[in-house]
Order: C-alpha cells, then structure tokens, then sequence
C-alpha cells in the first residue's frame, strides 16, 4: 500500500563516512552526514526507506569525467607522502582549501559511488527518488579540486543518467555556485544545469547571469546571481517561476538536485537567510514533477542546521510529516538549546528587492525562450516511462508466484492503445523508434546552423500547429495512465 | 535604534578627516580592545578619486563600455526598454561616477565611533539600471576590484573554461540512448542493501524489537565485566545500550533475517552470550578520555599528531568518533565557556550613537572671508554661492577646496560631498569633475583635464580634451585643438607649450567679468596691481577699497568716458596658428627624473608583507583566500551550554537552601518514553530500578544511599523556560547528594500539598517556605 502512495525513495549512507576529518580548522565536516543518518534513524524515517550501502568507486568509474592523472594523483596521495608531490598537488590545486587528509581518496569513493549507483538505479527504474547526503561535490573539475571537493560525483551521476535520459536537468541551490557541473556540461545542451548563488566576491566567482553556456551549450547553463541575505520568501520567489519554465523549455526526463545547505541561515560561511522549510521547499516543488530525481549533498557548514535541514528533506521526499521536536540521538546536545527540528532566520537585511529578483528572471526568461522547442520530444516521453515501470515489475517478479491482479490489469491493452505500443511492452525498457524520434529533430538543427538554428527551430514549431495539438491530446492520455500506474498522486 | 546598530557585514561611511569625504568600509570584525573600545576591522572600498590616474583611466573605458554594453542591449531587444530608463544625461553620468566604488581586498582596523552611518555596495548587475543607484540614496556599486599594492583594476569575475581539459569527454555522452542489457553492471556491485521498507512487519513490531536489542544489551552490560565497572548503575547500563549503535545493529539483524522477528531475536543471543554493542564513547575508559583531552589541550583538533602522541593504540577514526560524541558531554561545554569568554571580545553588533555635530572644521563662521570676491564674476553676490548648486542661502557653509580659492558648499552639498566624494553638478572648477586628489595630500582641487595635462602626455592622450567652459564642453582629440578652441570661440588663449605652467594653475577656472569689474581694474589699476595679484593669486585684494575709489573715479566721467575704458585692446602676443604648431610640435614630453618609477628590484624591501600576495594557481590566477562574511565566533551561540551551566547552577543552590533534591538520573534515550515503561516491555519489573542513581565518577565509588523522593520512578528531566524539554545526557550526571527522610522530614512533607510538593518536585531550585525544612539536607563531598 505505502509503495503506491508514497514514492520509492532509496537512500545511499556508508557509516564510516562520518569519520573522514579534512583537518583542524576546516569548515567541511563529513560528520554531518551522519549527524543526518542518525536523526533519520530516530525519527523513524529510515525504516521508511530502502538503504543502501553505496560501493567505492573505481578509478575508471572516475575517469568518465575526471582525467586519468588526477584521479592517478587523488589514489596516491597521502599525509605522509605529500612531500613528493609538490608539483601536482599545486597543479591539481589541492592543498590548501582542499586539504590532503586521511583517506582522501576512499572519502571521494563513497561519495562517488553513493551518486553513481543512485543514477544508476534511477536508469533501471528501480526507484523513483534517490537519495545521497555524502554527494553533491559540485566544485570540483574534470583534473582540479576546488572548494572542498575532489570528485565531482554529481557529474558522474548526471553522466550515468544520460545513458538512459536524453536530457538531464540539474539544480544548484548551494549558495556558492555550481561551477564545476556547469563547466563540465557546458557545451552541450542534453544537461540544462541552473544554479542559485550568492554573487559577487564570493567563492568560485563564477555563475554571471550572462554566463549561458558555450557552443552547442548556448543557453543552457543557468546562472542566478543573488545577494546576500536571501529569506524564504524571495528565494521561492525566483526559484518557482524559474524552475517552472525551464521545466517547461528544456523538458527534462530526469532532475539531479543539489541541496547544499549553506544556503541557510546562520551558516558558517554563507550569507542567505533561508530556513529549514524554504531551503525544503525547494525539494518539494522539484519533487512534484514526477521525474527521476536524484538528490545529493553540498556544502553546509553550521553542522547542526546541516543535518536538520538533510533530514526534514528526506521526510520531503518520502513525503512523510515529521515532528518539530527532535527525537533523542547521539548528537542530541548538539541541537541546543531549543532542540528542534527547524530553525528561524535571522534579522539580517534582505539586499536583493523584488525588482533585482524580478529583472534577473525577465533576463532568464528571455534566454530560456531561446531554447528549441521540443514538444514532440517529451510527449513521447511520458507514455515511456509508465510502460517501462510495469514491465520492469514484471521482470522482478518471480516467475513462481502467482501475478496479482493489479500487475494482471496492466496486461490489457487499454483501448486507447495503438498497435506500435505493442512491441514497447515486451521487449525492453525502450523502443528503439522513439527514442529516434525524439533526438533527432534537435540532432538535426544543431547540426545545419550554428547561429540560426533555434530560431529556424521555432518557426518550425509555428508552422505546425497541428502537430502541436495532437501531440497535446496524446500527452494528456499518457498522463492519465501514469496516473493509474502510479494510484493517488500526493 | 536599529540605525544605529552597526553590525558585522554592513557598508558604513567612515570619517577620517573632517574634510575629506568619508571613506566606505565593510564592517568584517567587531572586537573589544583591553581599553573597553571598540574597533572594527574592515574592508575597503575606493572611490574613483582614490585611484591612481591610470587606473581612472581603465575605469572611464570599463564604465563607457558598461554604457555602450547597456545601449546595445536596448536597442536589440526594444520591447524590454524601461520606459523610465531613458539614456544617462550628462548630469548624471556625473553623478553616477561617484556612486561606483572599487573593492579591494585590504583590510584595515579603524575605531568603531567613527563610523557615520549606513550605506549599500552591491556589486552592479547588468539587468539594473544605474539609475536605480542615483534615485537611492547612500547605495553605491562595484564592478571591478582594485589592488592596492599590484595598482591593477580587475573584474570580480571567474570564468567558466571551455575546451577538451574541461567538460565531459563527448564520447562518454553517447547520442544512442541505453537499454538495459547493454549495461553489463549489476546493482549489486554497486550498492548493498541494508534496509528495505517492503517487509510486512508493522511499526510497532520494528518498535518493540528495538526495545528488545536493548534490553539485549543492557543485561549484556550487567554481564561485561568492564561495563559494570563502567555503568554500576543500571540506569546508566540502559542509556549505553540505548545509543544509536544499538538501534543501527537492531535494525541490521532484522534485515539479515528478513524481517523474521523469532529469528532476529534469537540472534540477539548468540552462543557466545547476549550481543553487546558499544560505540567509541563507551568503548573508551577514563583514563583514556583523560588522556584525549590533554591531547586535545595540547595539539588542538590535530589527530593524527594527537594519535601518535597519546592514543596510538586507537585509530585515526576511533578517535575521530570519539571526538564527536565527546562533544556532547560537559566536559566539552566547560571548554566552550573557556573559549566563549575569549570570544566574548568579538563582538556582533555595536551600537554607535548619531555623530552630534562637533565642532567641524570646515564649516565656515559666517561669511567670514570673501576676499576675493569679485575673482569668480559674481560680483553682485555678497560671497560666493555653493559651488555645487549655486545657492545663495544655507544654514551652514563649509569651507571646500583648496583654502586660496575660498570655495564653499552649503549643507546639502557638503553632505553629498562627504557621502558621494564630488560635488553634484560638474563643478566650474574643471569641468569634468573636482577631485582632491590624494597625491597632493593638501587637498588641493584639481579637474580632469588638469589631470590629463598633470600626466604624462602619452596618457593624456587617452582622455578627451574638453572645453571647460560652462555650456560648452566641446571635446578635441587633441590639446593644440583645445587650445585653438578656445581661441577662437571663447576669445581665450591658453597658456600651453610647457607643462609646468599648467600645473601651477591646477584651478583652472574661467572667470567673466562685468563690465563694472573691467572699469574698475583699468581706473585702479594702482590699488588693486593687476600683475602682482596674477602673479600671487594669495595676495589678498582689498574689495570694499577698490569698489570705493572706483565709485570717487566714476562719478567725474561720462558714458562715453566709461566705455572708452572698456575698449578692449588686443595685447600682440603672435598668431594663434603659430601658438598651435607649437603645442602640436611637443609630441614627446621629458618625464621629470622625480616621477621615473624606481625600478622594482631597486624597490625597499618590506621586512614583513602585511597582504602577500596570495599564491598563484597552476593557470597562473592568484588564488585569493576566502575571506569569510562572518566570523566563526559569531556561531557559536552563547546560550548552547545554558541547560548543562544551568544545572549546575542548581545544584549549588540546592546545596545551599537545604531543599530537597530530585537526582537527576540517566536520560532516556527517546524522550517520550520513560525507562519504567521500557524496563516493563523488556520483560524486567519496573520496581527493580533504582530510580535516582547517585553520579559515579569515571572510577567507581562505593554507592550512597538513595532514597526515593516523590514515589514515582521517573527520569528526572529538566524543562527550561520555554518549554522545551533538555535530557542531561548520562555521563553527566550531578554530584552527589545525601537526603535523609527523617520523622521530621516526613512530616514536614504531609504538610505540604500535593501540588506545592509536586511545584517543588519539578522547580528545586526554588525555595520552600516550610517550617523545620533548614538543616535538613547533608551534602556528601
């Protein structure tokens, strides 16, 4: 019963990640993630959740992105050999914000994995939010560590998406800016990454709301430059109506959530004002799309918020209600001295007004608009997804046992099904036709024009209504059966 | 109030000199000096009239770019044009120069009471518009970032790098989409499930066998050897075993038997004897955690060297752990009030009260000197006007500029000065701008074009020459064409050939006499020394002397007389063309030998940089350190030891006042179920628990009598003032406290109501005001 209602959230935690230590004085503190595990555990939400342990990644899983001498370079080094790598260790820019510590590369292996295996189960449908606190290492490039991050798991994970989703859509709300995933995508348009941050002599110094992308990539990097002092209301202010269009203009199939929680208030090295709620609120409006969705870590820096914040998300996505008091743990005194589950932010100025919020997205929305429009894409999308979810059941179920009758209903063919669906069904997850179907029209333009290309692509649009319409009527019946399949929608 | 609250992060003005304008800083650090002041450290921010003039330079094209960049953006895209945003008069292109600042990363130390009030720099967005900035008052942008020390100007910008070192390898996104079978992974390689929410026990079966395993592991307790020394009581061996390593094993052992609950409890019993689990905080003994905290004294948070020193049978993540349990015991807090004490000298906020006008030096005692009144042509003016706006009537004057040009600003300029650095409208002393530029340290007012002509020709030739008189502004490519400007439209020659002369006259200013004013220079010519007043413009001229003899001279002398006087009659000083083929022949200027840069190894070197530079990445960017908006003092939140500080503060006064004492003994591990309750789902009577278990230390000591207070075998739990409910963790239990119920005691009791002894029960602190109730209380050392 709760299986239907409720989403399948897999959750990834390896308990000796708690123990990795990046040094006396460094505000990274992998704790927090088991601070985070632990109120899970009290709070009774794990029990809710299947929980993984994640596997180490391998180097070769690490070069999908990374290069193969820094990764060499992350495996060696040690504490205690350090001296000999002077030179690389400058080149890789690991020393100082990114400190040498004790197993380093095991730490970047389980946050790796964590990513990857979660991408990895959201492809084989198996579930449907995926879950990893000890990801989420967005500053990371592909042979430099930067801010606290070595391996840059989210791209890893965005990678593994990609085999199975022609386009991915990733979302920063850290409040520094998500530079290495944006430069890692930034030339290609099958990975949109938006990005919520403090801009302006702040870390990495990168993110300009003129920064849209390169190439093939033009448009599709989303950069939200934000002051200080941001509250909950003016962050889902621009958050909502942002994510709402680029949903609708880039039309993702699956959607990779940074959650970094220096974006609340009263971090140690942040400067919004967001609070536990805000900061969740984003998790649910992403949540109710419906898609794939991956949701990894960050920064956070005041570990107590930290873990209050990762926790109240986890009920967010298993969409279950928690209490505001916090249940007993072995970290308990830390959550002194109100010892509750949210927070109140605090009465620092708010520098960005609603006309700043409210130019940055006529700006966005005007980039946003010159994306090709692919309608035909997602529709064909949707009708997908519900059929791969059955047949995956299926092919779970063991041949033994008796079928129940809800997996034998699916079995008949509804009779709005036309005779192309039949061989979708059977074989696999996907049908080679449509997946054609789908890339190819944008394949096509990219490949015809550099310059004109979205707009010869738009007026195609234009030219066609009729398509457009019928393609509407089929995306309304597709809906109607994922509904079905998937019984009271929350 | 709050305007006078000055907190870590704001933009505040900052007086230094009572002449100059006030200098923008960001508030970093509040701290307490010994002496009780207060001093802020902050950030700095330049004006443009600190720039050095190169850097002005740069700035002018960054901005005109800026400009043109916003201009382009309208004219592609129309239908977005505010209609409010009409393009920049000149005006306030003028004004919008004083509105952008330059971030450097210098940090300096200033005392707090000089801060003069609150202002806004945000780094300028290109969707703004500039106009935004002058409509607000006391809000001020930035775009480029000045070092000081390198004198570079620099965008606050990364960049986002493109090409094969950078993004994802193409190949690794392959256009043809996956199936499933091409992935030759299995799942099982990659995760490992250790919980699954599909099984079919209910809640509270998962519930009861969490109370089982520890149950579990509290009779394995009493069974250890070492745990008994550890946890004598049996409170204390039910809170070990309530830790949250007990419940992950639980929770474990139910997924390897697959949610069979017979088989998991049973493996709760192993052969071997019931399963205990301890995590680092009980595997530790005293004299280890002894040991851990002088380390901790001793070398900080550095584990490693405080593993190889101290504990080097434990490993890295032993101690790690260890760590951060030990935080949560009191032992932790006491270090933290030592710190909090130190930080106590920084401070969040401070409270600087409205500067009350002392006595300022620059304002001027009325109209004290005009001197030389009628040297600016507007003789009929008693004074001069504001050489800002030009008016003629203010509260309060204040002396501007160089102290010879007796230049005044009424009181709304001289706030916009004091604020904003430069004067409202293009001053006529210069035209592009009045500037005190530091270098002259005097405060000596200079303009653009003075600049321009100050500086090395080859700069010079960078800038526009404009024309400095009012209404005109015509701009020449280059000075020999100004100069014939001004020749020819304005009936001026300009002094040109030799830069040195035109740096003595830094003022360059235009002045328009009356014909009265001509009158009286020709009929007194003798009191007023025309050539001697040029030549020392600080000779002071006598005015009302002069008016008065020009008066007596006038009165004999018809109309015609009066004009002849005004005639004017052309000095033959050569051609003009010939004075611009002469300006136009000095290409190349001798540099001075005092203005030859030193060479930079000749340079002195500092004994101790106080800003190195930082070190260069392998791009060859510096890599600035992050300097943090915050202290991190500021997050530790005093009050976080309050619930441990407080009950300590109990204890003694419970000591004192003789009044009875609920012993606090270990918490239960949820707060919402009690031990009685879980003792009796364990299967164990709840009469069987000692309900108030004297504090052991971390050596076992013979135990005290304990004597039941108010009958119920209840977790004593404190609730503060708000409410919320604060468990006193086990190992933190009090000291220890004899009561003895005496005959008397016991009937000093009966008196009492039930709800006065239950108020007295929950609030020990407070006082009971019942006869006999004194010496009754012995406290055991």
């Amino acid at each position: 019963m709760q299986a239907h209602s409720k989403k399948r959230v897999c959750y990834y935690y390896d308990s000796d990640i708690g123990n990795y230590y990046y040094g006396q004085g460094h505000p990274m503190k992998p704790h927090r993630i088991r601070m985070t595990h632990n109120l899970l555990l009290n709070y009774g939400l794990y029990r809710k959740m299947e929980i993984y342990r994640p596997h180490k990644a391998t180097a070769e899983e690490m070069t999908k992105f990374h290069s193969d001498e820094y990764v060499r370079f992350l495996r060696s080094i040690r504490p205690d050999n350090m001296s000999d790598y002077n030179k690389q260790m400058q080149r890789f820019n690991v020393g100082e914000d990114c400190p040498v510590f004790d197993g380093l590369y095991e730490f970047c292996q389980l946050s790796a994995g964590g990513s990857v295996a979660a991408a990895v189960k959201l492809n084989k449908q198996a579930s449907e939010i995926c879950i990893n606190w000890g990801g989420g290492l967005h500053h990371a490039k592909k042979s430099e560590a930067s801010g606290f991050c070595y391996v840059n798991d989210i791209v890893l994970g965005i990678l593994e998406l990609l085999k199975y989703h022609q386009r991915v859509l990733y979302i920063d709300i850290d409040v520094h800016h998500g530079d290495g995933v944006e430069e890692a995508f930034y030339t290609t348009d099958r990975v949109m990454t938006v990005s919520f941050h403090k801009y302006g002599e702040y870390f990495p110094g990168t993110g300009d709301l003129r920064d849209i992308g390169a190439g093939k990539g033009k448009y599709y990097a989303v950069n939200i430059p934000l002051r200080d002092g941001m509250d909950d209301e003016s962050y889902e202010s621009i958050f909502v109506p942002i994510i709402s269009k680029v949903m609708e203009t880039f039309q993702p199939s699956a959607v990779v959530l940074q959650c970094g929680a220096d974006s609340l208030t009263g971090d140690r090295l942040g400067c919004f004002n967001l609070t536990v709620r805000g900061h969740g609120k984003c998790v649910e409006f992403v949540k109710k799309y419906g898609m794939p969705f991956l949701m990894v870590g960050g920064g956070g820096y005041t570990i107590r918020n930290v873990s209050r914040c990762w926790t109240y998300e986890t009920s967010v996505a298993l969409g279950t209600e928690i209490a505001n008091e916090l249940p007993y743990n072995d970290y308990f005194e830390y959550f002194g001295p109100d010892f509750k589950l949210h927070i109140s932010p605090s009465n620092m100025a708010n520098q960005n007004t609603t006309e700043y919020l409210e130019k940055i997205k006529t700006r966005l929305f005007e980039n946003l608009r010159m994306l090709p429009h692919a309608p035909g894409v997602q529709v064909q999308a949707i009708p997908e997804d519900a059929v791969r979810e059955e047949s995956d059941d299926d092919d779970k179920a063991n041949p033994d046992e008796r079928l129940t009758q809800a997996s034998l209903d699916k079995r008949i063919v509804p009779d709005n099904e036309f005779s192309d669906s039949e061989d979708e069904g059977e074989g696999g997850r996907r049908n080679e036709r449509s997946f054609k179907g789908r890339k190819r029209p944008r394949l096509d333009t990219k490949t015809t024009g550099e310059g004109n290309e979205e707009k010869v692509k738009s007026d195609g649009d234009g030219a066609k209504p009729e398509g457009k319409t019928e393609e509407k009527d089929e995306k309304v019946a597709s809906s109607d059966d994922a509904k079905k399949d998937t019984a009271p929608n929350p | 109030m709050t305007a006078n609250m000055y907190r870590v992060g704001d933009y505040v003005y900052f007086e230094n000199s009572s002449a100059s304008p006030y200098l923008i800083r960001r508030i970093e650090e509040l701290n307490k000096t010994p002496n009780g002041n207060v001093e802020a450290k902050v950030m700095c921010f330049f004006r443009r009239r600190d720039l050095p003039n190169p850097l002005v330079q740069l700035a002018d094209k960054h901005q005109v770019a800026l400009e043109e960049e916003v201009e382009n953006q309208k004219l592609k895209k129309p239908e977005i044009q505010d209609n409010n945003d009409p393009s920049l008069n000149g005006k306030q292109k003028h004004q919008l120069k004083h509105r952008e600042l330059f971030l450097s990363r210098q940090v300096e130390t200033i005392p707090a009471t000089h801060i003069r009030g609150k202002c806004s720099v945000t780094l300028l967005n290109e969707t703004e518009s500039l106009l935004s900035y002058l409509n607000k008052d006391d809000t001020f942008f930035y775009c480029l970032v000045f070092d000081p020390s390198q004198k570079t100007l620099l965008a606050d910008k990364g960049e986002i790098r493109v090409g094969g070192r950078y993004q994802v390898d193409p190949a690794q996104m392959p256009k043809e989409l996956e199936t499933p079978e091409n992935d030759q992974r299995k799942l099982e390689d990659l995760e490992t499930l250790v919980w699954t929410p599909g099984h079919h026990l209910t809640d509270r079966q998962i519930d009861q066998f969490l109370v089982i395993s520890r149950s579990v592991g509290t009779f394995a307790r009493a069974l250890d050897c070492s745990s008994s020394v550890k946890q004598p009581s049996l409170h204390m061996s039910a809170a070990a075993a309530s830790r949250d390593i007990t419940l992950f094993h639980a929770m474990d052992t139910l997924h390897k038997h697959n949610y069979d609950l017979a088989s998991a409890v049973s493996s709760l019993v192993p052969s071997t004897g019931p399963v205990l689990c301890r995590d680092e905080m009980e595997e530790w003994s005293a004299s280890e955690a002894n040991l851990f905290e002088e380390a901790l004294d001793k070398y900080g948070k550095d584990f490693n060297d405080i593993r190889q020193d101290f504990l080097p049978w434990k490993t890295l993540k032993n101690i790690i752990e260890y760590y951060y349990m030990w935080k949560t015991t009191d032992r932790y807090v006491q270090q933290k009030r030592v710190k909090a004490v130190e930080a106590e000298s920084k401070l969040k906020q401070v409270y600087i009260p409205n500067y009350s006008n002392k006595p300022n030096p620059a304002v001027i005692n009325n109209n004290k000197g005009i001197v030389n009144g009628n040297s600016n042509g507007e003789v009929a003016v008693s004074g001069k006007a504001c050489e800002s706006c030009n008016v003629t009537s203010s509260s309060q004057w204040y002396a501007w500029g160089p102290t010879h040009m007796q230049c005044k600003l009424c009181h709304t300029c001289w706030q916009y000065w004091k604020k904003y650095g430069g004067l409202k409208v293009p001053s006529r002393i210069g035209e592009g701008e009045s500037e005190v530029k530091k270098k002259s340290g005097s405060g000596n007012v200079s303009d653009e074009d003075s600049v321009s002509e100050r500086a090395p020709s080859s700069l010079a030739s960078h800038r526009p020459h404009r024309c400095s008189i009012i209404g005109c502004g015509k701009e020449f490519k280059l000075k020999t064409q100004l100069a014939r400007h001004y020749a020819t439209v304005h009936g001026l020659a300009v002094r040109a050939g030799s830069p040195r002369p035109i740096m003595k006259t830094r003022t360059a200013f235009y002045l328009c006499t009356t014909p009265l004013t001509r009158i009286s220079r020709r009929l007194c010519r003798a009191l007023m020394q025309t050539r001697h007043a040029a030549r020392a413009p600080f000779w002071a001229i006598n005015v009302p002397a002069i008016k008065q003899e020009c008066q007596v001279q006038m009165t004999g002398k018809s109309l015609a007389q009066l004009k002849e006087l005004l005639v004017y009659r052309k000095k033959d000083r050569g051609s003009v063309t010939a004075i611009a083929t002469r300006l136009g022949q000095y290409k190349e200027t001798v540099t001075p030998e005092w203005l030859i840069l030193t060479d930079k190894d000749k340079m002195p070197k500092a004994e101790v940089v106080a800003f190195p530079k930082p070190p260069k990445a392998a791009d060859g960017s510096l890599m600035y350190e992050r300097v943090p908006n915050k202290p991190e003092a500021e997050k530790i939140p005093l009050n976080n030891m309050s619930p441990h500080l407080k009950r300590r503060a109990i204890d003694e006064v419970n000591g004192m006042d003789g009044h009875p004492v609920p012993q606090q003994g270990p918490p239960p591990k949820r707060s919402h179920k009690d031990l009685a309750n879980l003792a009796q789902q364990a299967g164990l009577n709840p009469n069987a628990m000692v309900p108030f278990a004297p504090y052991i230390g971390p050596c076992p000591r013979p135990r005290q009598i304990i004597s039941q207070l108010n009958g119920k075998a209840r977790i004593a739990v404190t609730r503060s003032g708000s409410g919320a409910k604060q468990v006193l963790s086990w190992m933190e239990a009090p000291e220890e406290v004899l009561f003895r119920s005496t005959e008397h005691v016991k009937k000093v009791r009966r008196q009492l109501t039930t709800p006065e002894l239950r108020r007295a029960a929950r609030k020990p602190w407070r006082k009971l005001s019942v006869k006999g109730l004194e010496d009754m209380v012995v406290v055991l050392d």
